[in-house]
């Protein structure tokens, strides 16, 4: 009876907590579908009061809506899949490879999470300018392509394969690289899957290094476009929260797709050491 | 298990295809109507004169970028004006968001591939001047023409001018002004008139406010303590130009009269709409002062009120100057731009100055007062109430100069502290003072007050 009575304050919990976490998008989405005056309004009805549409319709007057978030998409797919292969592959040679200077190496990439993003903007910056990569995608993506936090959790998450399987497969004849995407990647993918959702989430909403290095509207991605709806003296709130309600279909997809093993593998990740 | 997933996969996919729809929809349309372009063959302008036969760049082609924020379409229009005279001419128009603009744009400048043209805003003038090229238009030629350039020589050089004058105006609700009996006749001129006719506006219900007469909540350093001071014929800063002079008798008497207007009149309240300029769109109050920008919000945002405007009162019918006011500024030149962007550049700038369709489209824009001396009484500019008001006493406006932030935000935090922390008022403009002071010593701002036509 009291495990009973537990578990319903739990849920009650949860489910108190979950109306809290969702609330803010519920209401976004409605006011998506409201009039600036509304969305302003004093007197705040979660509902519209007058359902329209031209916020959605009119996205594009701000900036080229389709075509920023067709390179959002592009960027973050690309970004993603290079940091889900050097975080494996790197995760893979720390963790069942032994060297010296290993355990220096590992240090040195958990080191490059410790730096906070302001201090090392300015230098990306000027390399990227002598790079000649300005107003270039390879700006967003090369430095992009290694994740100190990608190869920290395929470490810990590889870490928990046998060694025993690749000695096996090294019997059997296999070589490295046939170990590493016939046996290890597949075995990896619950830490994959966690890696993809980070990745896409943060490719997905990097505002400023985009906005730094990306002049072109043409090659604009949509974090950026959405700043654009904060003007000088006023906000555009319903195409705003319009623009951002479709923006965050993409993510929604990787998560539906990956969250049973987004789960799993940011537990294995958590406990293998 | 997979059938759930692909099932919201085609949802969404088929959402969002939906929506692209829309959203393309939009972009075609906006190409299928866009207007035709007059090319001039003749010579344009006043004293800036603007000869487009003359050839850019030998007839070679050559691209530009101009930088701006938030008004795609306006900037579109005079490029297309420009680049339909000149088609060897391409100037690719970047749009950035408002805020981060001021980062971005001081690091593209430094290097080699900034924008050889870039919009300007005069609070970002120390960040942004040393990378300014100086115009090429001879500066009598912009004094003839427009007002305010000497406020913009440094050294001999002029970089930038204003196009347009913004000021603070009262805004009123003109279904509340009828429904207290007021009329045409009660527009008042006076900050006495004033405020009596916002006591008529006040709504209570027992101690309970339920409409405010006026309301000045989060604006009033911008809006009342940065500008009325020039009424009672006091600068912001004394005569060295640097020393804030927010302590004065000029200062302690608005910041009185505002004390007593929520506390003595009660014709508004601290607590009581928390942004002056929304508790008027809101229907909450029914008048506020604020900058011409307020026009466009007003006719964008809060499309059911119905407003007029008039001009600010005075304190006795003859003030030394009516209020402050901040220019709208012409574009910059980055100087760090190859030599034959930079001369398309100074052409493009020359050419937005002779223009007085383009002068006319900007200040209706951004709801400015037109800099340009010939425009003063334009048709339609005097078509914008919020212009029209202004029209008369344009000449008894100030401009300090591109002020330091911390004017606004020491003199907002010292109006804060009076409101809600119960500071009195010489305690909070001093502790004020001191902050600007403190604050300004990294600045190499110079007050262009002393440059006013009535300077005594």
């Amino acid at each position: 009876m009291k495990r009973k009575i537990s578990s319903i304050g739990l849920n009650v919990f949860l489910l108190v907590l979950g109306l809290v976490t969702v609330y803010p998008f519920i209401w976004m989405l409605s006011s998506s579908f409201k009039q600036n005056k509304e969305i302003m309004a004093l007197e705040q009805h979660l509902l519209p009061q007058q359902f329209i549409i031209e916020n959605y319709i009119n996205m594009n007057a701000h900036f080229n809506f389709i075509r920023f978030f067709g390179n959002s998409l592009l960027i973050t797919l690309v970004t993603t899949v290079l940091v889900l292969y050097t975080s494996t592959i790197c995760g893979f040679v720390l963790s069942k490879y032994k060297f010296k200077g290993r355990d220096l190496l590992f240090g040195f990439v958990l080191s490059t999470m410790m730096i906070p993003w302001c201090v090392t903007i300015i230098p990306k910056y000027s390399m990227i300018q002598a790079f000649g990569w300005m107003d270039s995608y390879a700006a967003l993506i090369i430095p992009a392509a290694f994740s100190g936090f990608g190869i920290f959790m395929m470490k810990q998450h590889i870490a928990s394969i046998p060694d025993e399987i690749i000695e096996a497969a090294r019997i059997d004849g296999a070589n490295e690289f046939y170990i590493f995407h016939k046996i290890i990647f597949p075995m990896a993918k619950n830490g994959i899957s966690s890696i993809a959702i980070f990745q896409f989430l943060w490719a997905w909403e990097d505002y400023l290094w985009p906005y730094l290095v990306i002049n072109s509207q043409e090659k604009q991605l949509l974090a950026v476009g959405l700043k654009m709806f904060n003007g000088q003296y006023s906000t555009d709130y319903g195409a705003l929260f319009a623009a951002t309600t479709i923006s965050i279909i993409p993510v929604l997809i990787i998560y539906l797709f990956f969250q049973k093993r987004f789960i799993a593998g940011i537990a294995a990740s958590a406990v293998k050491g | 298990m997979m059938k759930r997933r692909a099932a919201a996969l085609t949802l969404a996919v088929s959402m969002a295809a939906g929506l692209w729809g829309c959203g393309g929809g939009g972009s075609a349309s906006t190409a299928e109507t866009a207007p035709e372009v007059e090319v001039p063959t003749e010579p344009f302008g006043d004293t800036i004169k603007y000869d487009p036969s003359v050839p850019i760049n030998d007839g070679k082609d050559i691209t530009v970028e101009l930088w701006e924020w938030g008004s795609d379409e306006l900037f579109q229009q005079i490029i297309d004006g420009y680049t339909a005279m000149h088609p060897n001419v391409t100037i690719k128009l970047v749009n950035n968001p408002w805020e981060d603009y001021w980062t971005k744009l001081p690091l593209a400048l430094d290097g080699q591939n900034g924008p050889a043209i870039f919009n300007v805003h005069n609070s970002y003038h120390e960040n942004m001047i040393n990378y300014m090229a100086p115009l090429e238009i001879p500066l009598e030629d912009l004094e003839a023409d427009f007002t305010g350039v000497e406020a913009h020589v440094i050294d001999g050089n002029v970089y930038y001018i204003d196009y347009g004058m913004m000021t603070g105006s009262v805004y009123y609700n003109k279904e509340m002004w009828e429904a207290a009996g007021l009329t045409d006749a009660d527009i008042p001129k006076t900050w006495d008139e004033m405020r009596e006719v916002a006591k008529k506006l006040t709504i209570r219900d027992g101690d309970r406010l339920i409409q405010a007469g006026l309301n000045f909540n989060d604006d009033f350093h911008q809006n009342y303590l940065l500008g009325l001071n020039y009424q009672l014929g006091e600068n912001l800063f004394l005569e060295d130009g640097r020393t804030p002079n927010v302590t004065s008798d000029a200062m302690k008497q608005i910041m009185q009269m505002l004390v007593d207007m929520y506390q003595v009149d009660g014709i508004g309240s601290a607590d009581f709409g928390e942004k002056s300029s929304d508790s008027f769109g809101q229907g909450q109050s029914a008048m506020v002062i604020q900058w011409g920008h307020y026009y466009n919000t007003l006719n964008t945002t809060w499309t059911d009120i119905d407003f007029g405007v008039f001009e600010i009162p005075t304190f006795d019918g003859e003030p030394y100057a009516y209020n402050r006011y901040n220019g709208e500024s012409t574009f910059g030149i980055n100087k760090n731009a190859p030599a034959d962007q930079q001369a398309v550049a100074q052409d493009f700038v020359k050419y937005f100055l002779a223009n007085d369709d383009a002068q006319i489209a900007f200040n209706l824009a951004m709801s400015t007062f037109p800099a340009k001396k010939s425009l003063a009484d334009n048709p339609e500019i005097m078509a914008n109430p919020s212009l029209s008001v202004l029209a008369e006493h344009i000449d008894h406006y100030i401009w300090p100069g591109p002020m330091p932030s911390t004017m606004e935000t020491s003199l907002k935090k010292a109006g804060e502290d009076i409101f809600y922390n119960g500071v009195d008022i010489d305690t909070a403009l001093n502790a004020a003072q001191q902050e600007i002071i403190r604050d300004m010593q990294s600045s190499t701002f110079t007050s262009v007050e002393d440059l006013y036509k009535y300077a005594q």
